[in-house]
């Protein structure tokens, strides 16, 4: 369905001290495309993240999501459509059981109790997950965590999904295992990280951040080969294209 | 400063929990009332923060012993009473269930003696009334330390009531109180200083912090000053009045009021020991010579005690339920009117 | 309080195979309280008419497969905290009551003992509560008893992150000991609370962080529960009832003097 585009305008915010966090970005994912967010440290990733869940208000600029631009009013319809991981997973299992957080978005939606089981059952299948569903949350492993915290957000049927910083604290295990989540996903991916290595094996097309603004924006390949670029907003290329092991 | 179930009779606990299920019911309404999702989350982490906040140590200042913040006073300044009631309700739910602390039925005392005083008396009637506008460190130690105080000698005198009223303990009710309310003196000190540190801190590191909260949970328009302070302080001194009037008496009152539910159960009390015994060990002569009495007569010493443990008068009518009666009676009474105050100054 | 049960910080409690086989919260709710009424209901001097309540415990460890010997663990811990209430009672109450062998022993031994009993049996039902069943199913339980949603809401999310932020608790003391003097550092009370102060930032920034998770996922205001209770009457209400009547025979029949007069062959 090509109404599942993400168009973000000249997008503005500042903090209330006064700190400009975004400086005007633009930029446009269609229908299916795996695109990974990179930037130094206060380069206004995360900020950008907030401000597309409808979670600050943008002080200018417009985020169009296939068709309905995001505003007081349509946030919630919004947040149907765009899914949203954010850093830490505890934050976002709160439920008693991985199987109540996973039903919590559909139970919002207003599903009835079997449609909100299917959902929750193939969620946490897609994510692999299954065997966990009448866990505690606070029992999970860092790996299991993310993985639910993924299909809490799977359960509700989202056009785009985005993340913030989805594979910190995973051992290598885990993140091969999102890596691949990651591939086999059909929707509309744009995954805010500091790895890079990730993004050149799951993101085709990069962003970069740098000072609240839109530095580059292209084939990944391409950019971490851009040496001035990656120097100039202080980062590095992936590891595996550095050829030092 | 927990209640036990073990020194609770089934009426006093009983009695409490009504009025627990009362305060938890109207606080609910309260806040159905003033509806505010992000309230959800924060009133869950902040009562999981009670817990873990409790687990700092600190060491007492003079004494060299260590003890821990109680934390009810911090609650209300940043949720307001009806807020912080319901997350003391649920961290004092959580201590009985997983921590022992106190017992299911003394929950409902517990609940009243340290989320009612602190919420509903403290936070409205003294904190806010010292350091609830323009906060500067002297106001919020006064404040913090007088709230915390007095929040606590209300509930350690209602402990005190509670488990003279009950009749299980052998404590006398001067003893009693000569032994709570000083050591919560001291506690209360304790309790103002730490959290006078907290509040200090969350205020120079992010004063919005204070000022969101006393913007969403401020009462404001209370006018019956007089009447409010009077009716804290009269609780006060009630308290003292109660001492004083129970002391004046004989010993008597307290064997009397201590003396009841002991009376009926004396025919026959050890014949569950003596029948475990019995069957560990062979039957011996030494058997018959626990003679178990049935009647007061058979022992002589016993019997020239048992006229004392007998009292002719059904005590429960006389002096414990008067006193239990009319205090609990006062206290909900209380309660009661500063709830309706509390509501109607919001307007 | 701040008595650390260190099983806490991994709850094994409750164990979620065989949840169907056991009764429903509220049943278990009910019969807690209908417990701890018959224990606190017996006169201060009885003893040997609470022993038949020991059953309790033991009947409830043996049905539905909890650890008797982790009950009698957690169980006495509390024990020095119930001899200390209790303990003012010899002092107070003198007069014998009874001869056991020649020795006179007084009231205030006897109801001594009788408190430390009470405490037993009353701890011991409410660690059954939790070691039978896991908390948010007790938390249902409370729910379909009427409990205001809001209340229930709490309870849940203070659990869920009750292990969490004492963990960040434990390591900030840890911290402050790496860095302090002495063997058996002390934390000063200044210092004490900046730690809590610093706590309490991090709870809150994890309050909005929490609220901004459940914005996105459609929060409203109201939290939707999926899970239902299912209360059967032939083995809820069974449960429930036998355990009632037991409890009533045990506060109105003196069981033990029955017994003894078994054994004696009255």
């Amino acid at each position: 369905m090509s109404h599942h585009f993400l168009d973000v305008a000249d997008l503005c915010f500042a903090y209330p001290d006064g700190t400009e966090a975004l400086n005007g970005v633009s930029f446009r994912l269609e229908h299916g495309e795996a695109v990974g967010l990179v930037g130094a440290n206060g380069a206004g990733k995360s900020t950008m993240l907030l401000a597309l869940a409808g979670l600050v208000l943008p002080s200018g600029g417009t985020v169009n999501v296939g068709g309905t631009i995001l505003a007081k009013n349509t946030v919630g319809e919004i947040r149907k459509r765009m899914g949203f991981v954010f850093q830490d997973p505890e934050d976002q299992l709160f439920m008693p059981t991985v199987f109540d957080d996973v039903a919590f978005g559909p139970l919002n939606q207003g599903l009835s109790l079997p449609e909100v089981s299917s959902r929750v059952r193939e969620s946490l299948e897609g994510v692999g997950a299954a065997h966990l569903s009448e866990r505690p949350t606070y029992r999970l492993s860092g790996g299991e965590k993310r993985a639910v915290a993924i299909a809490t957000v799977l359960s509700m049927l989202p056009d785009i999904l985005v993340m913030d910083e989805p594979s910190s604290g995973l051992d290598p295990k885990g993140r091969r295992l999102l890596i691949e989540l990651l591939k086999k996903f059909t929707h509309t991916r744009l995954v805010a990280t500091h790895d890079l290595d990730l993004v050149m094996e799951a993101c085709p097309r990069t962003i970069v951040l740098h000072e609240g603004k839109v530095a580059a924006d292209g084939p990944s390949r391409e950019i971490f080969e851009n040496a001035e670029l990656l120097e100039r907003c202080h980062l590095e290329p992936p590891l595996c294209m550095q050829g030092k092991c | 400063m927990h209640m036990a179930d073990a020194l609770l009779s089934p009426a006093v606990g009983g009695t409490m929990w009504a009025v627990a299920a009362g305060l938890t019911a109207y606080s609910a309404k309260k806040l159905k009332d003033s509806p505010d999702e992000s309230r959800v989350p924060l009133m869950g982490v902040l009562g999981a923060f009670i817990f873990a906040a409790q687990m700092i140590n600190f060491s007492i200042p003079v004494t060299g012993s260590s003890g821990h913040i109680g934390g009810g006073m911090i609650l209300a300044i940043l949720l307001g009473p009806y807020a912080a009631f319901l997350v003391l309700v649920s961290v004092l739910t959580v201590q009985a269930l997983f921590f022992a602390d106190g017992g299911l039925l003394a929950l409902g005392c517990n609940i009243f003696n340290m989320g009612f005083f602190p919420c509903f008396i403290a936070y409205p009637f003294i904190y806010l009334k010292i350091a609830g506008q323009n906060p500067t460190r002297k106001k919020i130690l006064l404040a913090a330390t007088l709230s915390a105080v007095i929040g606590l000698q209300l509930g350690a005198f209602s402990v005190v009531l509670e488990t003279m009223a009950s009749g299980i303990s052998e404590l006398p009710f001067k003893t009693f109180v000569l032994l709570m309310q000083p050591i919560h003196l001291a506690i209360g000190f304790i309790e103002g200083l730490i959290t006078t540190a907290v509040v200090t801190f969350v205020w120079q590191a992010r004063p919005e912090v204070l000022e969101a909260s006393s913007r969403k949970t401020g009462l404001r328009g209370i006018s019956m000053k007089k009447v409010l302070t009077g009716l804290a302080l009269a609780a006060v001194v009630t308290g003292g009045v109660f001492s004083w009037f129970a002391s004046s008496y004989p010993d008597g009152l307290e064997w009397s009021m201590a003396r009841t539910s002991g009376s009926e159960e004396l025919e026959a009390p050890e014949g569950g020991i003596h029948a475990i015994l019995s069957s560990l060990q062979e039957k011996s002569a030494f058997l018959p010579d626990y003679g178990f009495r049935k009647a007061p007569a058979n022992e002589t010493e016993t019997a020239m005690e048992e006229p004392a443990h007998w009292p002719a008068v059904d005590p429960g009518t006389s002096v414990s339920g008067l006193v239990g009666g009319g205090l609990t009676l006062l206290l909900a009474g209380m309660a009661g009117i500063l709830l309706r105050r509390l509501s109607s100054g919001r307007n | 309080m701040g008595r650390v049960d260190p099983s806490l910080f991994s709850p094994s409690y409750a164990q979620g195979s065989g949840q169907s086989n056991r009764p429903d919260p509220r049943a278990f709710w009910i019969v807690t309280f209908a417990f701890v009424l018959t224990v606190t209901s017996f006169g201060k001097y009885e003893i040997s008419r609470l022993t038949p309540l020991f059953f309790y415990p033991v009947a409830i460890t043996t049905l539905y497969g909890v650890s008797a010997r982790s009950l009698l663990r957690k169980a006495l811990f509390v024990l020095p905290f119930a001899l200390f209430v209790g303990l003012f009672n010899p002092l107070f109450d003198r007069q014998a009551l009874l001869v056991v062998g020649g020795y006179a022993i007084s009231g205030g031994w006897v109801s001594f003992f009788s408190i430390t009993m009470r405490s037993l049996l009353a701890v011991t039902s409410a660690i059954l509560l939790v070691m039978t069943t896991p908390f948010d199913r007790l938390c249902l339980g409370l729910e379909k008893m009427r409990v205001p949603r809001v209340l229930v809401t709490q309870l849940q999310f203070l659990y869920r992150y009750m292990f969490l932020l004492r963990g960040e608790a434990l390591r900030m003391v840890r911290a402050h000991d790496l860095r302090a003097q002495g063997n058996k550092p002390k934390i000063a009370l200044s210092t004490a609370g900046s730690m809590i102060g610093l706590l309490l930032l991090r709870a809150l920034d994890r309050a909005t962080r929490v609220h901004r998770a459940m914005l996105v996922r459609g929060f409203d205001g109201e939290v939707r529960v999926l899970q239902p209770l299912g209360f059967s009457w032939s083995r809820d209400g069974v449960f429930t009832l036998a355990w009632i009547l037991f409890f009533a025979l045990v506060r109105f029949v003196n069981l033990p003097e029955w017994l003894f007069g078994w054994v004696v062959g009255k």
